[in-house]
């Protein structure tokens, strides 16, 4: 799927690097978010804000299908990926994963050495190429290879907090991604390893798409080029308020929740 | 501290010293809880402790041990045997026959009482013995070794009961003396003597003998046994007679020393029973048997002198033990002795079976000790004292003419005088009721005190057996070793495999929801009732396959599917579901970040379960994995029910051989009424508990390897 122009129209070289479109996502019986349509931009920070249990999270984990691994989970409308709709019966999870890494709320690196929890990813995806050059750019990339080097045999949890979120970033783009998903990346660490994680995203959006979910709208503001602002109804149900530039979100909202919510006189 | 507290209303909180109080209050109940959970702990400890300390106490101690058959029996019947089965031997119970044989043979050699020879010192030649001359001072000194101490036997009950015997032994004691001298023997020390007036009077309670007048006129006392003592108290008899004025009969008749114990003690038709030896513990046993107390008076010294005609003209004046060994039992002829003598044959004059002196010259001159004897000899032993079908069988395991000194030695005790635990102590009162054990040891006819570990490496490494002290645990450690690797193979793959399927596949529906509720249940159920299950399938269904037959290579003796495949398998159901319950708890322990992280990175669900979520779950499953293969180690029940054998002494050789487990041995040991069988069953369980151990250490040592994680 992923190189082939799809028949809708839209190609690779589109503007849009993902797109939902009506998408609704229900546990069970609760409809958690509803008809949401947002457009990605290539090559751009996205991030996703909003109050808690707004579906921020659900909405991002819909862009690589992780709430299938939720039982409960149901997904309905699209998600256009390469023009492709990625819930497409025909389309496998597996590769739509691959294609749009994810960075979880907490490092989560496996309990094996640094370089294993690099190569793994490749090896399963099938990378035939030089491992030890793949994991030596995979850690520069994630800004850790300096730190590392010398000590690429040593279990992944005896780095830092930091260290090991900026490893889960280098494990994900060692499968060589189109999109990094970040799921609150740096909402574990403290202010300078938080920083660090920013400016290596800055880095990184030379190359990927970064989608983000934060609850820190000074990061958002600091870091993202666009910024969706969702909230839910009075049936906790969350949906999209405001999408825009983030400067036009922070500095000129057009909706009285999303400039209320920025001013922080609620959430 | 009594801080108040500002600016809450009065009474919201407690204040000031009420508070403390109150956290004093809330300490408290921490500190019962505490005192609890470590009351527990110990109560814990001192239970486990208690359980070992028992077992232990069980497997050292005293016992007494009893030989079915006494070793000097057996050899002195074997010695006897051959001396009288050799050609040209003239035996008789009557010493005179035989001196007059040798008298006029130059050919002949014989055997017989002192007195005998000194009655024909013209026509017999006295030998010396390892260069001792048979004088009457060599004989008291000990210094030649056939001399012997001479006896009349009574018992208590006739010494107190008939006058006329207790009149009569007291005059033989007081005349003992001369009258040996008379006769020819040598004369009984004075002390042996005054130990007899001794025990006479204190079994009498008399202090002089009743007069002859008050003696029943138409009594009897009548007296038979070894023709050695028969011309003392013959003698003794006529003086008797004549100098009371004993208005009775005294009979003395021979027969032979045993004749003589058995007169006195079974048929009880005589009073008195001369001796040539003193009763051993077969004697003494028969007699006490038949409720007689024996007692024992020392009347004289007899050597037995070895002799020659005064016709014979080639032997020297002495002889060595070694030379008369091969006179009596091995040489046809003199040259076969010493080549330098002529090449005659040799005429023998020996005692009669029932003789008191061939008794005593067997135990003089061939050793009444097993480990003295020669291998040739042990062999004879063995093969002459047991059964033709034992002996093939014996025979059938390694041709016992192969085997070493030793083991036929070991042989000769095992099958031969069998040696029988028939008491035994625990460690405690072996410690402190020695005295106790002693005496109760003593009671016992036959037996010796002896320490005793029951836990052995010869107890580990022997086979099965009747005999406690035999028996071993050999073919129940492979048993067990065996089922339990089975019960493993086939428990840990499905048990893995079906925990794997649940956690990470199962879609949950309704089929997923009966199974798992099953399983839940089944992990409850009583281990017979698996037992059961076992027997109706492994046994009775599939039989041919567990017994083998289906692949041609059973035993048919095992056709019958009791087999250890059976048990296996029936083992590995029976902890399936732990191994599944526990399993499960493993892998649903496993973070979902792991999993997330995996699938984040396109990752199957084979991968991520093989690569995250196993080696994850690994320590876990592996504890369950241990817990479950100690409960199949131990399990008893289910065993009984599927046809564990009760006797087998054949190491199981593969799946389809029959078998015994530890747990299943000890427990019939266990039920046997015997307390040596509780012995050796408190030995297997400390073997049981030690290889329990080890087999949990090496699992957590291996699941510590797997789970040093990164």
């Amino acid at each position: 799927m992923a190189a082939n122009p799809s028949p809708n129209g839209a190609s690779a070289d589109s503007k849009y690097a993902i797109e939902a479109r009506n998408l609704n996502v229900f546990y069970g019986g609760f409809h958690a978010v509803k008809d949401i349509n947002l457009k990605i931009e290539r090559q751009k920070i996205t991030a996703l804000i909003g109050p808690s249990g707004c579906g921020k999270s659900t909405v991002l984990r819909a862009f690589n299908r992780m709430n299938d691994l939720i039982p409960v989970a149901r997904t309905e409308g699209e998600v256009l990926f390469h023009g492709k709709n990625i819930y497409d019966p025909d389309v496998d999870a597996v590769e739509v994963r691959r294609r749009v890494g994810m960075v979880f709320q907490k490092p989560n690196p496996f309990p094996k050495s640094i370089y294993e929890n690099i190569a793994w990813g490749a090896r399963i995806n099938g990378f035939k190429g030089n491992m030890d050059d793949l994991v030596e750019e995979a850690l520069r990339g994630a800004a850790l290879w300096d730190e590392v080097k010398d000590k690429l045999k040593e279990s992944g949890y005896s780095l830092s907090g930091g260290q090991q979120q900026r490893l889960c970033i280098a494990r994900a783009i060692a499968v060589k991604p189109e999109i990094i998903l970040m799921d609150e990346p740096a909402s574990a660490l403290d202010p300078i390893a938080t920083l660090r994680i920013e400016e290596l995203m800055k880095d990184l959006v030379k190359n990927y798409t970064i989608i983000i979910v934060t609850h820190n709208m000074q990061q958002a503001a600091r870091v993202s080029d666009y910024t969706a602002f969702f909230t839910v109804t009075p049936e906790r149900t969350g949906y999209l308020e405001e999408f825009g530039p983030t400067k036009e979100i922070f500095t000129n909202p057009k909706s009285k929740i999303t400039e209320d919510y920025i001013t922080g006189r609620f959430g | 501290m009594a801080v108040t507290n500002q600016g809450m209303p009065p009474g919201t909180f407690p204040e000031g010293d009420q508070y403390l109080d109150f956290v004093r209050r809330r300490r408290r109940v921490g500190t019962f809880f505490r005192t609890l959970f470590f009351l527990a702990t110990v109560l814990g400890i001192v239970i486990l402790a208690t359980l070992l300390l028992d077992v232990t106490n069980d497997t050292f101690g005293y016992v007494a041990v009893q030989n079915q058959v006494d070793p000097e029996t057996v050899i002195d019947r074997y010695y006897k045997e051959r001396m009288l089965s050799m050609p040209r031997t003239v035996t008789s119970e009557d010493d005179v026959v035989l001196a007059e044989g040798v008298a006029v043979r130059a050919n002949a050699i014989g055997f017989f009482g002192y007195a005998y020879y000194q009655e024909r010192t013209d026509t017999l030649r006295a030998l010396a013995l390892d260069g001792v001359e048979p004088t009457a001072e060599n004989a008291a000194s000990g210094q030649y070794f056939l001399a012997r101490p001479l006896y009349i036997y009574t018992s208590e009950r006739l010494l107190r009961q008939r006058p006329e015997v207790a009149a009569f032994v007291d005059f033989f004691l007081q005349n003992a003396a001369e009258v040996a001298q008379e006769a020819g023997y040598i004369t009984p020390g004075e002390q042996d003597l005054a130990e007899g007036r001794r025990l006479w009077q204190e079994t009498t309670g008399l202090t002089a003998s009743p007069a002859a007048n008050t003696l029943p006129a138409d009594s009897v006392i009548r007296a038979a046994g070894s023709s050695t003592v028969q011309p003392i108290t013959a003698r003794v008899a006529e003086r008797f007679k004549a100098e009371t004025g004993f208005a009775g009969e005294v009979v003395v008749e021979g027969g032979g020393t045993l004749a003589g114990f058995r007169r006195l003690c079974r048929d009880q038709d005589i009073q008195i029973a001369n001796a040539s030896r003193a009763m051993e513990r077969p004697d003494v046993n028969t007699c006490r048997g038949n409720k007689v107390e024996p007692l024992a008076f020392d009347i004289g010294t007899d050597a037995i002198s070895v002799v020659v005609s005064q016709q014979n003209d080639f032997l020297p004046a002495g002889l060595t033990r070694e030379q008369l060994r091969k006179i009596f039992i091995e040489a046809e002829r003199w040259s076969d002795v010493d080549p330098s003598w002529p090449n005659k044959p040799i005429l023998r004059f020996i005692p009669g079976a029932d003789s008191g002196t061939l008794d005593y010259f067997v135990s003089q001159v061939y050793g009444d000790s097993l480990d003295d004897l020669p291998r040739e000899d042990l062999l004879a032993i063995l093969e002459t004292n047991i059964s033709a079908g034992r002996l093939r069988a014996l025979n059938a395991e390694r041709p016992v003419e192969e085997r070493s000194t030793e083991e036929i030695y070991d042989l000769v005790i095992a099958e031969v005088i069998k040696p029988r635990v028939v008491e035994s102590w625990s460690f405690t009162e072996s410690l402190f009721r020695r005295a106790e054990i002693e005496a109760a040891v003593a009671e016992i006819p036959n037996a010796s005190m002896e320490f005793r570990r029951w836990l052995t490496w010869e107890f580990i490494r022997s086979p099965q057996s009747s005999v406690p002290t035999l028996a071993g645990i050999r073919t129940a450690i492979f048993g067990s070793l065996w089922v339990t690797l089975i019960a493993f193979l086939v428990a840990v793959p499905l048990g893995v495999a079906a925990a794997t399927y649940l956690e990470e596949y199962s879609k949950g529906t309704r089929l997923d929801g009966i199974i798992e509720t099953n399983i839940n249940n089944l992990a409850g159920v009583p281990s017979i009732i698996y037992g059961m299950l076992g027997l109706a399938v492994f046994v009775r269904f599939f039989g041919q396959i567990t017994s083998g037959l289906a692949f041609g290579i059973g035993d048919p003796s095992t056709a019958n599917g009791r087999t250890i495949l059976s048990a296996g398998l029936t083992l590995g159901l029976l902890i399936l579901p732990l191994v599944i319950i526990n399993a499960r708890e493993a892998i649903r322990a496993v973070p979902r970040a792991l999993r997330e992280a995996a699938y984040g990175l396109g990752a199957t669900k084979w991968q991520t379960v093989r690569s995250h979520v196993l080696p994850y779950a690994l320590p876990g499953i592996l504890t369950g994995v241990i817990l479950s293969v100690s409960r199949a180690f131990g399990e008893t029940a289910p065993l009984i029910v599927v046809g564990v054998s009760t006797f087998i002494v054949i190491d199981p050789s593969g799946p389809f051989s029959k078998f015994t487990t530890l747990p299943a041995q000890i427990y019939q040991w266990v039920s046997r009424p015997q307390e040596e069988f509780q012995r050796i069953a408190a030995a297997a369980i400390l073997v049981l508990l030690t290889l329990l151990l080890l087999v949990n250490a090496t699992a957590i040592y291996l699941r510590n390897r797997f789970s040093r994680r990164y």
